[in-house]
Order: structure tokens, then C-alpha cells, then sequence
């Protein structure tokens, strides 16, 4: 069966699947957005407003020392990528399987560090307690 | 880390099973990550991943790093399509059943200031 170095240079770089973790990035830009839209809501300069931070989750703090919310998957790791969270979570990694590209090409996809995973129920942010569910892809 | 729409997360009642459903999620194909100089192209995602429990009990529980999992290992499959625009790539996997992951999880945990260490 055809490899990834069958199908030309535009796919022998696909190891996508593997392309979890950019959407962090994704994922920021768009709470920075949201920010940056927030701020143009200012609240009246006579009301004294607490900062408590954001409601956004903590990263694991040990883990991930970036702040990318993201971290291997495997046993004895812990699951989440959260940190003060109680909840379900599932995590997977090592993917196999295959495809097909719109040039009929086939593809395999899945790596060690292609891993994926959820968390559900309740996290601390802003000095309260939050409820969310997130996934890492 | 992505918040889930409404919908796109089923648990089962027992906690066993999980289907994870997202539709035109965006992300960034980075076929060089981690190099540093790894390139990302703006990229859309759609995808279908499932969880199941199997009889394996699993139990991590550490008290330094302050987190405790109860849970089972796992099978888990996944379905997806992704497009590139900018490059006119797509691609679509065979269907859930033909794939597999080497490692799967499902459980409840708690860490950080919900962990307490078992006495």
C-alpha cells in the first residue's frame, strides 16, 4: 500500500493528525479576540471592578510549563490537561488507520504524539468554580 | 484545547463510553511540529472519535503531583476530514471501524485543589 512518500511532497509532510496541537494557537487567538473585544465594554469609571483573572483553565502546571494546555498522553500520565478539575475525561494516542486524499492518494495517519482527549465538569478559574467541556485534538 | 459545542460530547450514563463529534473546527496543519521552524497552514477539521471501556481497571493516584484517575483503559476510533484551502488538500480517513489507537483512557479525575490524598 502506498506510504506517505508516494503522494509527492504535499503529502509526504502530512503527519497531520499531528497537527493537534496547533490548535492551541487557534484557540488563543480567539480568546485574545474575544478580549480585545471585551475591552471596548468598559465599565462605567465609577464602579470599582475586582480583577479575579479569567475563566479560562489552568494548565497543568508541572507538565506544561508553556501554557499550551498540552501534554503526552500515555499511563500514569494524568489525563486532563487542566489543572483544579474534577470530572470525566478520555484520552487516546498512537492512532493507525488511513485515508484518502482529493488526488486519490492514500494516506496513513496517526503518529505516538498523535493523541486526542476530553474533559468534562468543573474547573477553578477566576477564584470560582467553572463547568466546561474542552477536547484536545 | 478547544471548548466542545453543545451536543458534540455523549457520555453514557455508566462512563464507559464517550463519542466526541466536532464539525469545521479550525486548526493549523504543521507537518514539521515540533521543529521550530515548522510551518502552519490555516486548516479546517471535522471528525468523529469514540471511547470504550474495556475490563481493564485503571487507578493512577499521586499524591506529589496532586491528581487521582479512576477510570479503564480504553479502545478508541476516530473518523476525520481535513482541509487545507490555501494548498487545495483535503482528506478523508476510511470509516471509524478501520482505525485504532495503541492507547485509550476513560475515567474521572480529579486533581489540584479537588485532589485529597487517599487515606
Amino acid at each position: 500500500m502506498s506510504s506517505t512518500n508516494d503522494v509527492g511532497s504535499c503529502c509526504t509532510r502530512r503527519s497531520f493528525l499531528g497537527a493537534t496541537l496547533s490548535i492551541a494557537s487557534v484557540a488563543s487567538a480567539s480568546l485574545l479576540l474575544s478580549g480585545h473585544i471585551a475591552a471596548g465594554n468598559k465599565p462605567p469609571q465609577s464602579k470599582l471592578r475586582t480583577y479575579n483573572g479569567g475563566t479560562d483553565p489552568y494548565p497543568i502546571p508541572w507538565l506544561d510549563k508553556n501554557g499550551s494546555h498540552n501534554q503526552p498522553a500515555g499511563p500514569q500520565l494524568e489525563p486532563s490537561h487542566i489543572y483544579h478539575f474534577k470530572g470525566q475525561v478520555a484520552r487516546c494516542a498512537d492512532f493507525v488507520g488511513m485515508g484518502t486524499d482529493n488526488k486519490g492518494n492514500r494516506i496513513a495517519f496517526g503518529t505516538p504524539t498523535t493523541d486526542y482527549g476530553f474533559m468534562q465538569g468543573e474547573y477553578l478559574a477566576g477564584r470560582t468554580s467553572q463547568t466546561g467541556e474542552f477536547t484536545h485534538i | 484545547m478547544v471548548p466542545i459545542p453543545k451536543g458534540g460530547l455523549i457520555i453514557s450514563s455508566d462512563g464507559k463510553t464517550a463519542t466526541l463529534q466536532m464539525e469545521n473546527v479550525a486548526v493549523v496543519d504543521q507537518p514539521k511540529w515540533p521543529a521550530l521552524d515548522a510551518v502552519g497552514t490555516p486548516a479546517i477539521m471535522s471528525f468523529k472519535m469514540t471511547w470504550k471501556a474495556t475490563n481493564e481497571k485503571i487507578n493512577y493516584d499521586d499524591p506529589q503531583k496532586q491528581f487521582r484517575v479512576e477510570g479503564y483503559s480504553a479502545t478508541a476510533q476516530l473518523e476525520a476530514q481535513v482541509k487545507v484551502p490555501s494548498i487545495g488538500f483535503s482528506w478523508k480517513s476510511d470509516p471509524l471501524s478501520a482505525s485504532h489507537a495503541n492507547f485509550g483512557i476513560i475515567g474521572y479525575e480529579v486533581n489540584g485543589r479537588y485532589y485529597s490524598p487517599m487515606k
